[in-house]
């Protein structure tokens, strides 16, 4: 029963996809859209209910769902769902203003389910084939969707995205061929399930460290580059910011989460090889360039949304300091962070893209007094903003402790010590930025109009599980993240 | 076949794909980076069906076939289009010079070769020295790729890298299974038509190289 879920979850917004190829209505197109993704919502939940309660469930060796994925997996869905509630009504609005052309929604709703579909099946693989399969997939859907505007500065990012991160997880094919190579040699021979992460895992400890070693290198930059870990981020600050704004939520979301997963199955892999300390000190490298990368970035930014794509290979960087730092709670604090950047992101990136479409203009310099404009608007603007920056009571604080106490635990005080400062210049970049959007006085041109009531329903929905996950933590995500993290320890 | 004679002819493929890549990395003109990957291809297909031939793995004669059709035939079939359709100059731009592109090369072909003469046993799992070929290979492709601006020039480098990673993939234990090298496939032809789109696109609406926009900056 609960192996068929797993076929059904990425085969459900396939489906809905093609249909929607066939449907002219925007109306209806609108309905699939929410209602596809609310079932998506539906069976990652049932899945992750199913998972809790009687552990792993695997589909032909192919898929898989275990805490782990568990987690990615019901973030992909709520973000589908209120990334496609508030589309309702940014959709209304790109017709209006001419962005979106009638002819062409269709393509764009089918596209964002193929998408959708591609980053379940990544989630989900338990073959490291068709995780690297999927992952393309994602790629060659999200990158349509980039430049689907069709404007220059649209093509552009989706160029260097397709292009940077095609060239980067073909390194991540490498590394997967490289460990499925030392996974046959070890079993003496080609068996069923060879390239299972699965069995790979069982066997981590025959494996042969070198050729693990230089996989795992291969993957960390290949999956890296997907995730947007500096030094190989170039393509994300144009792609993020590029893309229609739903799209934006997504892929800074979920997306890049998408990919952290395949670098932490890797990840576990090569714990098991080579020994912990090995990836563990890589990724501790990635998330500390990243992090510092992305600081002077953020305080010099005047595109919002580039600001905030940018402040994503801020804290992809701190996921992957919390799986460096490792230990229980490194590695509990890095998969809280998953899921509380991709809610806080996610709502941001709505925010934003209302914020652009009401001045007109990316550039924060000429953002004034919006909460004014919008004040259910601006009121989460500046709950987003204290979240991202890592301040108390919001989910992200939680998380960032949590990293910071592992850091400290493992006696990495340098790391922790750069860490720290950037997280206070980030802070004051960040509310510096963003006080100046919502306070102050708006131009005369900027649009007053009322607030949409779709795209506040989905940003709501984003923020209510951003502050729950900020004052409690129900029994059930700490036990499935508790599971979590003993898979990625062994 | 035997075993000895497998590894010699794959020696021997690893050698000519070295080669190829070495003439695209030198051009100065499209067609002939083009023409040399294509040429990859056919000695990748070939490398697959002398695999196939010393294991018995029916899998690696399907896949000698596909890597031919798709990799050989229809990938530059599809490059030479969109150069005559979109009419560009066809001469190559380095960004650095040809004979520094050539010893970053030399210094990466060494490097691969002593990278995987390091590791252990485990080199039996793979024939001959397609390792450090398929390292090799992946590398220089990354390196066409940063030292060309056309985008076009990129996507062969793409293309040659890929080659790279599926010599390896073939030449490990019986190759990868035959569903996944299919999915792969098709996720190469499929980002390659999307690439392919979004250069004509840019012709069209902006008349510059894709590769050349340069407004997203900071």
């Amino acid at each position: 029963m609960t192996s068929s879920l797993l076929w059904i979850a990425p085969l459900v917004p396939t489906a809905i996809g093609l249909c929607m190829l066939l449907v002219r209505n925007p109306r209806l197109l609108g309905v699939l859209d929410v209602g596809g993704s609310t079932v998506v919502l539906g069976l990652a939940l049932a899945i992750a209910s199913q998972v809790d309660a009687a552990g792993p469930v695997s589909a032909a060796g192919i898929l898989r769902a275990d805490e782990l994925s568990v987690v990615f997996l019901v973030l992909v869905g709520l973000l589908a769902v209120a990334t496609s509630v508030a589309t309702v009504g940014w959709m209304r609005q790109e017709l209006a203003q001419g962005e979106m052309r009638a002819d062409r929604l269709r393509y764009y709703y089918a596209l964002v389910h193929g998408f959708i579909a591609t980053m379940l099946v990544t989630v989900l693989a338990d073959n490291l084939g068709v995780l690297w399969i999927a992952m393309e997939g994602t790629t060659i859907t999200s990158a349509v969707l980039v430049g689907f505007h069709g404007h220059k500065h649209g093509l552009e990012a989706a160029w260097k995205y397709i292009i940077v991160t095609t060239i980067g997880i073909s390194f991540g094919l490498f590394g997967t061929v490289l460990v499925y190579g030392a996974a046959t040699h070890a079993q003496g021979g080609v068996q069923a399930g060879a390239m299972n992460w699965s069995t790979i895992v069982a066997l981590s400890h025959s494996l042969d460290p070198g050729i693990v070693r230089i996989g795992f290198i291969f993957v960390m930059v290949g999956y890296g580059t997907k995730a947007g870990l500096a030094p190989v981020h170039m393509w994300l600050p144009d792609a993020h910011s590029q893309a229609p704004t739903p799209v934006s939520a997504l892929l800074s979301g979920a997306l890049i989460k998408c990919a952290l997963l395949g670098i932490l199955r890797f990840h576990t892999i090569a714990r098991g090889a080579c020994g912990p300390a090995f990836s563990e000190g890589l990724l501790l490298l990635f998330g500390l360039i990243s992090v510092v990368v992305a600081t002077p970035f953020i305080l010099v930014q005047h595109d919002l949304k580039r600001l905030l794509g940018y402040h994503s290979v801020e804290h992809v960087g701190i996921i992957a300091l919390g799986l460096g730092f490792g230990g229980r709670i490194g590695v509990f604090g890095a998969l809280l962070h998953v899921i509380n950047h991709g809610v806080t992101k996610a709502l941001t990136f709505l925010i934003a893209g209302d914020a652009i479409n009401r001045y007109g203009t990316r550039d924060m310099r000429k953002m004034r007094g919006y909460l004014g404009l919008a004040p259910w608007g601006g009121t989460l603007l500046l709950m987003g903003a204290f979240s991202l920056a890592g301040a108390p009571p919001f989910s992200i604080f939680i998380s960032e402790l949590m990293v910071l106490r592992a850091g400290i635990g493992a006696g990495h005080y340098v790391a922790v010590a750069i860490f720290l400062v950037m997280m206070i210049v980030i802070f004051a970049g960040l509310i510096h930025h963003v006080g100046q959007v919502a306070f102050g006085v708006a131009d005369q041109t900027a649009d007053r109009g009322r607030e949409a009531r779709w795209p506040l329903l989905g940003m709501l929905l984003l923020a209510v599980v951003m502050v729950l996950l900020g004052v409690c933590m129900p029994a059930g995500i700490d036990r499935v993240l508790t599971r979590a993290t003993e898979i990625v320890l062994g | 076949m035997s075993p000895e004679m497998a590894t010699r002819l794959i020696d021997d493929l690893g050698a000519l794909l070295l080669v190829t890549m070495l003439i695209i990395l030198a051009s100065g003109q499209l067609f002939r980076a083009i023409y040399a990957v294509a040429a990859q291809a056919v000695f990748l297909g070939i490398a697959g069906a002398v695999l196939a031939a010393a294991t018995g793995n029916v899998d690696l004669w399907v896949i000698a076939g596909i890597t031919i059709v798709i990799k050989a035939v229809a990938l530059p079939w599809l490059l030479i289009w969109v150069v005559k359709r979109i009419q560009m100059c066809r001469e190559i731009e380095p960004v650095i010079p040809i004979s520094v592109t050539l010893a970053f090369a030399a210094a990466i072909v060494m490097l691969s070769f002593h990278l995987s003469a390091s590791l252990g046993p485990v080199r039996q799992a793979v024939t001959g020295n397609a390792l450090p070929v398929g390292i090799a290979l992946t590398l220089l492709g990354v390196l066409v790729m940063a030292s060309r601006k056309k985008a076009l020039t990129q996507m062969v480098g793409l293309f040659a890298s890929e080659n790279g990673i599926f010599f390896v993939a073939m030449a490990v234990s019986q190759g990868m299974p035959l569903i996944i090298e299919i999915g792969v496939i098709l996720d190469v032809v499929l980002g390659a038509l999307v690439m392919g789109i979004m250069v004509l696109r840019v012709r069209s609406t902006v008349d510059t190289d894709i590769a050349d926009l340069e407004t997203l900056k900071g």
